[in-house]
């Protein structure tokens, strides 16, 4: 999830879902399924996406409900998946397992004690993406005919990446880790219900007069997906170390602190694992009776859970702006 | 610099044409006279006002732009009854508006105009038929339409010289037929376009029923509905995006 942290030293606005129109975002497709799938879980009820045989599809429902706003703003997503877990994040990998466990073992505490609000809560931190989940996801984006491409590892990495090139307007994802792999311009919030959030890059080096290689190191300092952080040095003060001693190197010897694998870590912000090699067709042209019947009939949802959210697609796409004709 | 003097009818009737489509907007105080130009979120439907100076008892402005929220400025000018005569100005200093009506003093603290969505540009469009009809006609016609359907077609038969107003429901169907003779004027051509009731409506809601509507259409196009107020002071051009029609 990147460190929260991060959001005091990230310049961030709000900006208008309306002021994007026309613009591609590189979304960090785990993070954004992500955040549908918890709530999907929370406050449906589970018949509605399990299929006759068992499956869980919860999803559809999440994917058929976050399009919409993408489609009705005149925004193109191309959704980027995780590839393989790079080394370094096994033990974050590792330490999510162990709280999905903990929280699974609460979760049946909790539903055997009759605490159904418990027991919900915990249910929304206990779901991962299953190979269903990842298969019928590209299913119905390849009917929705919008784009998607697979990351070698760190999606947020790969979004960056495209942003960095230019093939996007802007990397989209909660995680502040965004912006230290070089995302210019993220946009955070894009699952919430209001507008929003931009985070830019050039602009948070401009407030704090540092360069992007020493944003890095003061993340480092701070704690990322990839380590601890060194205890005491949050926000303010890792950036101060960060200025006053030129860089991680200069603040280990000076404050005589250790950021374990520091040299790895900052390899891995300044160049991951990333491809360049996607061809992402941003002529995005729906089949909704398709994308409708693998959803209702060949995954068994309900259609009442998902009819509004096809319907909004459907409407976005046969009314025009008049900005089609300036 | 802007002090006003205008009566309830005309502010109100200035605003509702606006309030249709956004809940906030800039107007500019131009020395002769007061503009506004928004457009929706969605950027399906615009409108863009002109108030003269004449519509007002008086009038003092150098070209300023103050930024309002239009629910409120309408509650406030819901205070008045019709003939009654609101009292407008600006303070530079603290950035608010103060009005008087009918012994009533409201403080409106104005919004920064940067912060409200960018005035749109116009599409420069060259529409084919247009034809001038009576607002209580056009308001038949959608009133009908939104008996069966959310969307409504317009369209000219340049064979017969006729207008069509119409809408598809899933079970049924209306078609409001106005001929030439019915109407005040038509210049026939190649039009019909679909559009989206939930806008034509709330727009319609702003046209007096005894105003001249002007309606510029096109094959697919976007439509252009041009009315008068305040004794033709007041010019009013709603335009609003078609649906693609689906076949």
């Amino acid at each position: 999830m990147g460190n929260a942290d991060l959001r005091d030293v990230a310049a961030i606005e709000e900006v208008s879902f309306d002021s994007l129109a026309g613009s591609v975002v590189a979304v960090d497709a785990h993070n954004w399924l992500y955040r549908y799938l918890t709530t999907t879980v929370k406050f449906t009820a589970d018949s509605v996406y399990t299929t006759g045989s068992g499956e869980e599809v919860a999803n559809l429902v999440g994917v058929v409900q976050g399009l919409p706003k993408f489609f009705e703003h005149d925004v193109t997503p191309v959704l980027v998946f995780d590839g393989g877990v790079t080394d370094l994040k096994s033990d974050e990998v590792e330490r999510r397992r162990e709280q999905r466990e903990k929280a699974e073992e609460r979760r049946k505490e909790a539903a055997a004690a009759g605490d159904g609000v418990e027991a919900a809560r915990l249910d929304a931190r206990t779901q991962r993406l299953t190979d269903t989940i990842h298969e019928t996801t590209r299913g119905l984006l390849d009917r929705l005919d919008v784009p998607y491409i697979e990351a070698p590892a760190e999606g947020e990495a790969q979004c960056a990446h495209m942003a960095a090139r230019g093939d996007v307007d802007y990397a989209g994802s909660e995680d502040y880790d965004t912006m230290v792999f070089g995302a210019p311009r993220t946009l955070r919030q894009l699952t919430s219900k209001g507008d929003p959030e931009l985070m830019d890059l050039q602009a948070t080096l401009d407030e704090h007069g540092i360069t992007y290689e020493q944003l890095v190191d003061v993340a480092l300092l701070m704690g990322t997906d990839f380590n601890e952080g060194v205890s005491g040095y949050g926000p303010k003060t890792a950036v101060k170390a960060v200025k006053e001693h030129g860089d991680i190197w200069g603040v280990m010897e000076a404050d005589d602190v250790y950021v374990e694998n520091a040299d790895r870590i900052r390899e891995l912000f300044f160049d991951p694992p990333v491809t360049d090699e996607y061809d992402v067709d941003l002529d995005v042209d729906p089949d909704i009776d398709a994308a409708r019947a693998y959803v209702v009939d060949e995954w068994e949802v309900d259609a009442d859970e998902v009819e509004r959210g096809f319907e909004r697609i459907e409407e976005s796409l046969v009314q025009t702006g008049l900005d089609d004709w300036t | 610099m802007f002090k006003a003097i205008v009566s309830a009818s005309t502010l109100r009737d200035s605003l509702d044409a606006v309030s249709v489509l956004v809940d906030e907007c800039k107007i500019r105080l131009n020395e002769e006279e007061l503009s506004i130009r928004a457009v929706d979120p969605a950027n399906v439907g615009m409108v863009d006002l002109t108030l003269e100076a004449a519509a007002f008892e008086s009038y003092e402005a150098d070209g300023g732009v103050i930024g309002v929220n239009l629910t409120r400025l309408e509650e406030v000018a819901g205070m008045a009854n019709a003939d009654d005569l609101i009292h407008l100005e600006l303070d530079e200093e603290t950035r608010k508006l103060h009005i008087e009506v009918e012994g009533l003093s409201y403080t409106l603290a104005l919004i920064d105009p940067d912060s409200i969505r960018k005035e749109p540009d116009i599409p420069d469009l060259d529409l084919p038929a247009e034809i001038t009809l009576e607002g209580a006609q056009l308001n038949r016609g959608i009133t009908a339409a939104d008996m069966v359907s959310d969307h409504i077609r317009l369209r000219v038969d340049e064979t017969d010289e006729t207008f069509h107003i119409e809408a598809e429901g899933d079970t049924d169907d209306v078609d409001l037929q106005l001929e030439s003779e019915d109407l005040i004027a038509l210049t026939a051509g190649p039009a019909d376009s679909l559009f989206s009731l939930d806008y034509l409506k709330d727009m319609n809601k702003a046209i007096a029923s005894d105003a001249e509507v002007r309606v510029e259409l096109g094959e697919e196009f976007p439509v252009k509905l041009h009315y008068e107020f305040a004794e033709g002071l007041g010019t009013v051009t709603f335009m609003l995006a078609p649906r693609i029609q689906s076949e």
